[in-house]
C-alpha cells in the first residue's frame, strides 16, 4: 500500500487508487484499512464534538464548522511555507485564529433577533461562503499538503503502518478528548455549558449567565477545530471546497452517535473512519463519501435516535 | 376596492407586456446581457421554489442542488438517449427531482437543523452518483451537444430571445401556482403549521402529508429549472450541475427580496445575480461568492424577511417619531 494512494484516499481526493498489494493476505489489507480508519477517526471526532457542543449549548448548528476546521488547516500550510516550521508549530497560531473566527460566528448569531434556530442555519451558511471565498481569494484553488518529511514518516507497528502524523495526531485528539471529558464533567464553566444544554432556564436561575457560556461553547469547538484542522493537514490533501464536506461528516457522526453523549461522538467517529477506509480498500477511493452517506440513511431510517442518543430528534 | 384591484390588474398586464415584449426588443441584440439574464432567471426559478419550501413548508434546504442536478441529468438523457422531445423530457425532468424527493421523504421526521443538513447530505449522495454512474451520465467528464429547445410553429426557441421567453413562461407559470397553493386550505394550513405544528396537527391537518407535498412541488420545480439550463447551456457535468452554486445564489435572492413573498425571490434573483456578474465579478474574478455570503449574513442580522421588510421597518420607525 503506498502512501501517495493512502492519502488521497484520507481526503476524497479524485481517483488516485494505489496499486494494491493483491498477493497480501485479505484480512491483513482488512486489518490495515481500519487501523487507518481508526486513527482518521480522531480528527472526525474532534470535529464533530465542537459541532455537537455549540448545538448542544445554543441549539445552532454551525454550518460554517466545518471551513474552521479548514481555516486552520490554511494557517498551518503558511506556517509551513512561509516560515518553514513543521506544522505542529501551527497548533498555536491556528487556535488563536480559528477561536477568533469561531466567537465572531457566536456574536453574529447572537444579532438574529426572530426565529433563531432557522435563520442560524441560513447564516452559518453565509459565514461558510465568506470563509470558503477567503480561502479562495488568500490560497487560491490548488490542492495543497505537508512537505513535512518528519510528518509522513512511516511508523511501524507490527503489520501496520501508518504516517508518524497519522499516530500522532490520534494520540493528540484521545488528549484532547479526554481533557474535553474532564471540563465537562469537572470544570465549573464545563458544567455550566451542560447545565445550559439540559435546561436553560433553570440554569439562568442558578445564577448561571448562558451567553458567557455559549461563548464558551464555541471558543472550545473552535479550539478543536484547529486541532483538527492542522491534523488533516499533516497527513491529507486539502482544498477550498473541503470545508461543506467535513461539516457534513461532522453531522452524519452526530447522527450516529444521537446528540449529547461524548463516547457515542467518538464511537461514531471512529466507525465513520472505518467505514471510509474499508471502503476505500475493498471498492475505489471515489465511494468513499457515499459509504458514510449509506451509513448516515441506514441509522436515519432503522434507528432514528443514533446509536448511543437518548435525546427526541422526531417531529 | 374594485378599481385598487383593476389598478393591480393593470399594472400586472404592463409589466407582463414590459418583460415579454420589451426587454427582448430593447436587450435581444446583446447576447452577453440576454445570456445574463436568462441564468438570473433560472436563479430566480431555483430561488422560488426554495422559498416555496421555507414559506409553505417551513422547511429551509441547502439540498436544492439535488433536485437541479437530477432534473438536468434526467432530461438531458431522455432527450439523447431515448429521444424524447426536448419540452417533454424537460417535463420528466421535473419528475425525475420528484423522485429524488421522494427518497428524501425519510428525512421529514427530523426536525429544524437537522432537515437542513440531512438534505444537505443527500445533495451529495446524488452527486456522488451522477459521479460513479458512468454508463447514464457520462461520469466526471460530462455529457455535451445536450439539444436545443426545438423550433415550435415556426419560431426558434433556441436562440437568445427564444430561451429567454421559455425560461419567464416556466418561472411565471410556478409563480401562479405558488400562488394558488398558497390561496387553497392546504395553504391555509401550511401557513398555520408556521405559528403552532402540534395546534394544527390537533384540528386534523397532516403535517407530515402537506410538508412531504410541498418538498415534492419544490422539488419539481427546481428539476423543471435544472432542465431548461440542460438545454439552455447544452452541457452537462456533476460539479455543475450539482454545484453548490445552484442553493447559494437562490437562498441570497430569496432572502434578499424576502422569502415570503412570490415575486421577492424571482426579483431579488434578477437584482442579486445581474449585480454580482456586471459588478463585483469585475472586482473580484475569484471568489466574488464572498459579497454575496455577506450579503446573506447582513440581511439575516438586519432583516430576514427581505430588503422590503427593512423598507417597511425604516417607515414605521419614521411614523412612530412623526
Amino acid at each position: 500500500l503506498t502512501f501517495a494512494g493512502r492519502r488521497a484516499g484520507n481526503a476524497a481526493a479524485p481517483c488516485l487508487v494505489s496499486e494494491f498489494e493483491w498477493n497480501a493476505d485479505m484480512t491483513e489489507l482488512i486489518m490495515q484499512a481500519v487501523y487507518s480508519g481508526l486513527l482518521q477517526g480522531g480528527s472526525y471526532a474532534l470535529i464533530a464534538l465542537g459541532l455537537a457542543l455549540v448545538f448542544g449549548a445554543m441549539k445552532v448548528i454551525n454550518l460554517a464548522h466545518g471551513e474552521l476546521v479548514l481555516l486552520s488547516a490554511y494557517v498551518a500550510y503558511t506556517v509551513e511555507s512561509q516560515l518553514g516550521w513543521n506544522p505542529m508549530m501551527a497548533i498555536p497560531v491556528s487556535v488563536v485564529v480559528v477561536s477568533l473566527a469561531s466567537a465572531s460566528v457566536y456574536f453574529l448569531v447572537g444579532q438574529i433577533k426572530t426565529n433563531r434556530e432557522i435563520n442560524s442555519l441560513t447564516l452559518t451558511y453565509g459565514v461558510g461562503v465568506i470563509l470558503t471565498n477567503l480561502i479562495l481569494l488568500i490560497w487560491k484553488a490548488d490542492v495543497r499538503a505537508t512537505n513535512s518529511l518528519w510528518m509522513q514518516e512511516a511508523i511501524v507497528i507490527g503489520p501496520l503502518y501508518s504516517m508518524r502524523s497519522e499516530l500522532l495526531f490520534f494520540g493528540i485528539s484521545v488528549v484532547l478528548i479526554a481533557g474535553l471529558w474532564w471540563w465537562l464533567s469537572r470544570s465549573w464553566y464545563g458544567r455550566a455549558v451542560r447545565a445550559v444544554s439540559s435546561n436553560r432556564d433553570a440554569a439562568k436561575l442558578m445564577g448561571i449567565n448562558p451567553g458567557y457560556t455559549e461563548l464558551i461553547s464555541f471558543i472550545v469547538a473552535g479550539i478543536l477545530a484547529a486541532f483538527a484542522g492542522v491534523a488533516l493537514f499533516s497527513y491529507g490533501v486539502i482544498t477550498p471546497s473541503y470545508g461543506g464536506v467535513l461539516t457534513v461528516k461532522a453531522f452524519i457522526i452526530t447522527v450516529l452517535a444521537g446528540m449529547g453523549s461524548i463516547p457515542g461522538v467518538l464511537i461514531g467517529a471512529l466507525l465513520l473512519g472505518v467505514v471510509e477506509a474499508l471502503t476505500v480498500t475493498l471498492a475505489s477511493s471515489a465511494l468513499q463519501e457515499l459509504a458514510g452517506m449509506g451509513l448516515f440513511l441506514l441509522v436515519l431510517f432503522v434507528m432514528p435516535n443514533g446509536l448511543f442518543g437518548a435525546t427526541r430528534r422526531r417531529g | 376596492m374594485k378599481r385598487s384591484k383593476m389598478k393591480l390588474n393593470k399594472t400586472i398586464i404592463g409589466a407582463l407586456l414590459a418583460v415579454y415584449i420589451a426587454v427582448p426588443l430593447i436587450f435581444g441584440d446583446d447576447s452577453y446581457l440576454m445570456s445574463l439574464v436568462v441564468a438570473s432567471l433560472v436563479i430566480g426559478g431555483v430561488a422560488l421554489s426554495w422559498a416555496l419550501l421555507g414559506n409553505l413548508g417551513g422547511m429551509v434546504s441547502f439540498g436544492h442542488a439535488a433536485f437541479f442536478g437530477v432534473g438536468a441529468y434526467t432530461s438531458a438523457v431522455l432527450s439523447m438517449e431515448y429521444n424524447l422531445p426536448v419540452l417533454l423530457a424537460m417535463l420528466f425532468g421535473g419528475v425525475g427531482a420528484i423522485v429524488a424527493a421522494i427518497t428524501m421523504l425519510p428525512v421529514l421526521r427530523l426536525r429544524g437543523p437537522y432537515f437542513a443538513l440531512a438534505i444537505l447530505a443527500y445533495a451529495h449522495i446524488f452527486k456522488i452518483l451522477a459521479t460513479e454512474w458512468r454508463s447514464m451520465t457520462g461520469g466526471s467528464g460530462g455529457i455535451a451537444n445536450i439539444p436545443t429547445l426545438p423550433v415550435v410553429m415556426g419560431y426558434d426557441f433556441s436562440t437568445k430571445t427564444g430561451n429567454y421567453l421559455v425560461i419567464l413562461s416556466i418561472v411565471l407559470i410556478f409563480a401562479v401556482i405558488y400562488e394558488l397553493i398558497r390561496r387553497s386550505p392546504q395553504g391555509l394550513a401550511l401557513r398555520a403549521m408556521h405559528d403552532s405544528e402540534d395546534a394544527t396537527r390537533v384540528v386534523g391537518v397532516n403535517n407530515t402529508l402537506l410538508k412531504g407535498l410541498m418538498l415534492i412541488v419544490s422539488a419539481f420545480m427546481c428539476g423543471v429549472v435544472g432542465a431548461f439550463n440542460a438545454h439552455y447551456i447544452n452541457f452537462l457535468e456533476p460539479d455543475y450541475a450539482f454545484s453548490a452554486l445552484w442553493v447559494t445564489i437562490p437562498i441570497v435572492a430569496a432572502i434578499f427580496g424576502g422569502y415570503r413573498t412570490i415575486t421577492g425571490p424571482i426579483i431579488g434573483a434578477v437584482v442579486v445575480y445581474l449585480v454580482d456578474q456586471l459588478i463585483v465579478k469585475n472586482m473580484l474574478p475569484s471568489g466574488h461568492q464572498l459579497v454575496l455570503g455577506v450579503l446573506l449574513v447582513a440581511m439575516i442580522v438586519a432583516s430576514p424577511d427581505g430588503l422590503l421588510g427593512l423598507v417597511r421597518k425604516f417607515m414605521r420607525k419614521k411614523d412612530a417619531k412623526a
